[in-house]
């Protein structure tokens, strides 16, 4: 999947204007979470020292998977793993978020704060070459680097439980697509999340945790896929079910 | 296998999917399959691999991009036979 040049360009412009203002717009970001929507993250330290263990170590490509419960999950995931000051100087592990277009596009200033903090806005369900152009830009991105966020859900889970029968094919498409690229699994609930919903309470805790796995299967074309996606949203569950087992604990 | 056989056995997976069921007796090569037929976008994925069991064939993502309508799966299949 080759991009023509200008979007190459136009993605290297977006991704260098955001850098240079991310030294405004990732702290204030980190402030609205923690100090006006007091937002926790459960053993935050130790959870840091993982992620950053893990972008230490590695030099696979990487694409972050989380659950999907709020509208928030990909900020508050970035937030969780990375704080705000380190992104600043680790600026390819802010991910790439793929933000529903219908959510913000109808305002001038979010699209443009959609622009700065590294998101290429995506129709859900919108047409197949649309989306096929977006996958193309993150793949493009990933295979260079930076890392992106996708749900491993097709929208939030209306369940409140990780919903295994529609994982989201475009994230096993995409593992598929980048040589060598590794899934990074990330489970996160707030403490007083039951069901889904569009932000979590004011001052919830959240429980963070992740696994990082190279998907594997014997197929090839859309199959191959699948199966990562399939495996990916498997994996998902198991860290849910380690999530529950622990709250039946305390 | 001839087109009409083909087209004939892609209405038949796709209705297993389609919300619609008005609209799939009705439709002709340029139905579109989500819009028109009202298949789940998510859905999409099964009914071209649902394709690949069908027909014997191998499906990339990027051929996939290409399937909007009855006739653009028609045209991929006979391809791919």
């Amino acid at each position: 999947m080759s991009l023509p040049a200008t979007t190459r360009f136009n993605l290297f412009v977006q991704r260098e204007v955001g850098r240079l203002l991310s030294v405004v717009w990732i702290p204030a970001s980190a402030f609205v979470l923690s100090v006006i929507m007091r937002y926790r993250v459960q053993d935050v330290r130790e959870l840091r020292r993982r992620f950053r263990t893990l972008v230490r170590t590695t030099d696979k490509p990487i694409l972050i998977c989380p659950n999907h419960l709020t509208m928030a999950d990909s900020a508050l995931v970035t937030w969780a793993l990375g704080g705000s000051w380190w992104y600043l100087f680790h600026y390819r592990w802010f991910p790439w978020n793929l933000p529903e277009y219908h959510n913000f596009a109808s305002v001038w200033a979010s699209r443009m704060a959609a622009w700065v903090t590294k998101c290429i806005p995506i129709v859900r369900g919108g047409e197949r070459g649309q989306v096929s152009s977006v996958l193309k830009r993150i793949q493009h991105v990933v295979s260079r680097g930076d890392t992106a966020i996708i749900f491993a859900e097709g929208g939030r889970s209306r369940t409140g439980r990780i919903q295994v029968e529609s994982p989201a094919h475009g994230m096993g498409r995409l593992v598929n697509s980048i040589p060598d690229c590794h899934a990074l699994c990330v489970y996160l609930r707030g403490d007083r999340q039951d069901r889904w919903s569009t932000i979590p309470k004011r001052g919830d805790s959240f429980y963070v945790d992740f696994e990082v796995f190279r998907p594997e299967s014997e197929n090839s074309g859309m199959r191959r896929s699948r199966d990562f996606a399939e495996q990916i949203t498997d994996r998902l569950v198991q860290l849910e079910e380690k999530y529950f087992a622990r709250r039946a604990t305390v | 296998m001839d087109q009409s056989e083909i087209r004939a056995k892609i209405v038949e997976i796709i209705g297993i999917y389609a919300k619609d069921k008005d609209a799939l007796e009705a439709a002709t090569d340029e139905t579109n399959i989500l819009q028109d037929l009202k298949v789940n976008s998510a859905r999409l994925v099964d009914v071209i691999l649902d394709f690949e069991d069908a027909f014997d064939i191998e499906v990339e993502d990027e051929d996939a991009d290409n399937v909007n309508t009855i006739g653009d799966a028609v045209s991929l299949i006979t391809a791919k036979i």
